[in-house]
């Protein structure tokens, strides 16, 4: 059975390793991946820890379905608490390491204390083991792997591991598997370069039991047909993610030079399409057909002859867009160092952008940045700055420390230029035209953040009766539903629904690009509930996983409570609601957001979750959900 | 599992889809290009669009013909105010 | 009548969905170490090949199999192993110039394509054609029509050059 697996508890410290069960209860509850990380978060972390102090945890996790015959489920869940944010630290990548980590007997690590030098995980055939990184402590993400399948003279190793930017405890930097998979967001790798860890090595060989094989296989075959059949699939295996970037520069929804435009004309060089005539194919995570990912050579420069892959949408903004640039190259260069060094792309184009704005205001002057010139379109000034911010030197020493702290540090009023939520960078999208988005990112457990919730399928123009099949499933709702993304009404729900379509698969270990996330034709909670039974043989209809996805979300909730989080941190930067959008098609142009409005969406939206007026979830929504006794402690 | 799930499955397939064209971003009506092109006006609304071709039959908006966007745009929007909500 | 596997690195995306079904297939569990194809991989150098069983013509190891255990199924072409037969010499997996003849540990027995009895999974799930069943008959035509295809790329690069030059 897939539900055979193990979690370990792993104290640096003390190096001890223990193993334990999962009770069958929990993972109806809460399923696995992310469900099951927040359920550990929230039990196994002192109130209040530092989130670089030994008393963080760093969590590992594997979604319910990774490994079996369910089309994407490739994801690995890893969380803590965030040093960027102090909130829910919380991210999840493809590649190949969670159904490794499956085959090697363990579905969830939960890793505590601290290393008194640098070591890594082996795990092997039900076997732990904390071994010596003295040699790869220096090395970047990629190079790591390759040394490690060496050391261990297997091939077949997959790994998670830190770059030197987990290293210097960049606040945003990333945990990497392959080449370019990165559990991204919320600072992981910091945690993990915290308790001077480097890496996670797994490999197994152990059978993951199939419920009904044949027709899993069936099964398997009609998902992929109907995910695979959509245009959108279509387009990605092909341009992968860069697509989004594309259309939505086309219509005028993207960050450029910080925040002060939302499009970028004349740009052909960055478009999809020319990067792509550089690509020599595409790469695919385990089991999946949409194969995304972009494998291409640097041509030219320093980097030249150097295998990459990538870049997605996220790239495009970093060295493109929101810092005025509009070369390829950078584009490819700055994406490649981020994959190496192991930084979010989006945090360290962010910050970039944010100090070009600075120093064209003349809030930071090249006495600041040692005589880097960071004015916008700088092309060399860009990379410079991702080399800086990795290895904490000049400017990136204090860009490093992620928007609320660098802001702090360089004062006067560069907070007003910061383009974030609860600590965290928005993505290189401009929301503006889109109160459903606006509002997604304003209330994300994690900060500003498109992978919580991102009623996208908002912008499709799709008839009411389109949307209510959708946003009607598997949880009624009669309230007002609207084709117009301008509209202010009805789009709590689609943020609300949104955020269970995304937690359920984060749940699940499913990519979110085999969801209504782009495609209203995509696989969807009936989907995952016949998947759940076909290949564990566990019985759950598509109401239980919703209620599993809303315990995940709920928990998080809790937590970012529990560590100080107010009302007022579900709001949007200035902004957002002060300057207007200024080009793009006439349905996105001279758009703000309405302060009056969207805290009306955002009263509905907690109304709607059975959260009080302040954001915290009413008793009787926690006895519903069965979470009225958290931390329950039961594993 | 049920047959309903089954059906609905069906349903979300390949069956029906509408291929050769794309929507053009502006009226949201359906565009068909001529096989190839680079570029190709909105016959609707007279929005002009630079297309790329993903397979040899699907074709896809690359970008806007930006003069002709901007254009268009300030027309539209000195004539109606953009249909401000 | 014959089909045969036909394998295109070039498209390989490396997803191994291939050795997922090809396990769960023949051994009714997902594990992909007990597959009859294997994507090798040079992840950091961006090199992705898929190996699998050729069916040889003359095939090494049906050779070099002391007690006669391999043998071809005459209906699908797949060069087919008796394990009441085999004693387990692993001398097949020695000769097989692809390494497409593996080893289970589970049942301590070599394993290689059978071809699904004539479906093969890994050709079935492959969305991107990297792994083709095709007849043998058309063999020959899709590979001239591959070359054809990237000489035609060439001729029509050479004509645009002379045409934008006037």
């Amino acid at each position: 059975m897939a539900l055979k697996r193990k979690i370990a508890y792993i104290d640096l410290t003390n190096r001890t390793v223990k193993t334990a069960s999962i009770p069958i209860e929990l993972r109806k509850k809460f399923l696995g991946g992310r469900g099951l990380d927040m359920y550990l978060l929230y039990n196994h972390m002192e109130p209040g820890a530092d989130a670089l102090g030994p008393g963080n945890v760093a969590l590992v996790s594997a979604g319910l379905l990774v490994g079996t015959l369910a089309s994407a489920s490739a994801r690995i869940h890893l969380a803590g608490k965030s040093p960027l944010t102090g909130f829910i630290g919380s991210a999840n990548c493809g590649g190949f390491f969670a159904p490794e980590m499956r085959l090697a007997g363990f579905d969830h690590l939960v890793i505590k204390g601290k290393a008194d030098k640098p070591v890594y995980l082996w795990i092997h055939n039900g076997d732990i083991e904390i071994r010596d990184a003295g040699h790869l402590w220096g090395h970047n993400a990629q190079d790591s792997q390759t040394l490690i399948r060496e050391e261990l003279g297997d091939d077949d190793i997959q790994s998670l591991t830190i770059g030197v930017a987990g290293e210097n405890l960049v606040r945003f930097s990333c945990v990497m598997t392959s080449m370019k998979n990165a559990a991204g967001r919320t600072g992981i790798g910091a945690i993990w370069g915290s308790k001077n860890l480097k890496a996670v090595a797994a490999r197994g060989t152990m059978d993951i039991g199939i419920a009904h094989p044949e027709e899993a296989l069936d099964y398997n075959k009609e998902i992929i047909t109907q995910v695979t059949s959509a245009k959108v699939s279509k387009t990605m295996q092909k341009l992968g993610t860069m697509f989004i970037w594309g259309t939505t520069n086309t219509t005028g929804l993207v960050r450029v030079r910080n925040f002060q435009s939302n499009q970028i004309p004349h740009a052909d060089d960055i478009e999809p399409e020319s990067i792509e005539e550089e690509m020599i194919g595409t790469a695919g995570c385990f089991g999946c057909q949409v194969h995304c990912r972009g494998r291409y050579f640097i041509k030219g420069g320093p980097y030249s002859g150097t295998y990459a892959e990538g870049p997605e949408y996220t790239s495009l903004g970093a060295f493109g867009a929101e810092v005025g640039c509009t070369s390829k190259q950078t584009v490819l260069v700055g994406n490649h160092l981020v994959n190496s060094y192991g930084m979010d792309t989006l945090e360290t184009g962010s910050m970039i952008a944010w100090a070009m704005e600075l120093f064209e205001k003349g809030i930071l002057t090249e006495k600041d940045t040692n005589g880097l010139d960071l004015s916008f379109g700088n092309n060399d000034a860009v990379i410079e700055a991702v080399n800086q911010i990795a290895h904490r030197e000049g400017i990136g020493d204090i860009l490093a420390e992620g928007p609320l702290r660098a802001a702090e540090k360089i004062g006067q009023n560069s907070i007003q230029y910061l383009i974030h939520v609860k600590g965290m960078s928005n993505l290189h999208s401009d929301e503006r035209p889109t109160p459903a988005l606006s509002l997604n990112i304003a209330t994300a457990s994690r900060g500003a953040d498109h992978l919580r919730s991102r009623p996208a399928i908002d912008l499709y123009h799709l008839p009411e009766k389109v949307l209510r099949k959708i946003f009607g499933n598997p949880v009624p709702y009669d309230g007002p539903l609207t084709s117009d993304f301008r509209d202010y009404e009805g789009k709590p729900w689609e943020v609300i629904w949104q955020e269970m379509c995304y937690g359920a698969v984060d749940c699940l270990g499913i990519c979110k690009y085999h969801t209504v996330f782009l495609g209203p034709n995509m696989p969807n909670f009936d989907e995952w509930s016949k998947l759940i039974y076909l290949n564990t043989g566990l019985e759950l209809s598509p109401k239980d996983i919703w209620d599993s996805a809303e315990r995940c979300y709920t928990l998080e909730k809790l937590f970012n409570l529990r560590e100080g989080q107010t009302r007022d941190m579900d709001w949007l930067p200035d902004r957002y609601f002060d300057e207007p959008t200024d080009k793009g098609l006439p349905v996105v142009r001279g758009r703000s957001i309405d302060r009056e409005k969207f805290t009306k969406m955002i009263d509905e939206y907690y109304k709607l979750h059975e959260w009080d007026k302040k954001g915290i979830p009413k008793k009787a929504k926690l006895e519903s959900l069965g979470l009225n006794n958290e931390p329950s402690h039961q594993l | 599992m049920s047959e309903s799930t089954k059906k609905n499955t069906d349903k979300k397939t390949v069956k029906g889809r509408t291929s050769g064209q794309f929507r053009c971003l502006y009226c949201f009506k359906r565009i068909t290009a001529p096989p190839g092109a680079k570029s190709t006006t909105c016959p609707h609304c007279g929005y002009a669009w630079r297309i790329s071709w993903f397979s040899p039959g699907e074709p896809r908006i690359r970008g806007p013909v930006w003069e002709n966007n901007e254009a268009m745009t300030r027309k539209i929007m000195a004539e109606s105010k953009g249909g401000s909500k | 009548m014959s089909k045969i596997l036909v394998i295109d690195h070039e498209k390989c995306t490396g997803c191994r969905l291939c050795e997922l079904v090809c396990s769960v297939k023949h051994e009714r569990v997902s594990n992909p170490y007990r597959a009859r194809i294997k994507i090798v991989k040079w992840e950091m150098a961006g090199k992705i090949i898929p190996v699998v069983c050729q069916q040889c013509e003359d095939a090494p190891c049906m050779g070099v199999c002391p007690v006669n255990a391999l043998s071809r199924n005459a209906e699908t072409g797949a060069v087919e192993i008796d394990y009441d037969v085999c004693i387990g010499c692993r001398m097949c997996m020695n000769a097989c110039p692809f390494g497409a003849m593996g080893y289970d540990w589970v049942n301590s027995h070599v394993i290689k394509c059978d071809l699904c009895g004539g479906d093969p999974q890994c050709a079935r799930f492959c969305e991107t054609g990297a792994i083709q069943y095709v007849e043998k008959a058309t063999l020959g035509a899709l590979k001239q029509r591959k070359g054809a295809a990237a000489l035609a790329e060439v001729m029509t690069k050479v004509s645009t050059a002379y045409s934008e030059a006037g």
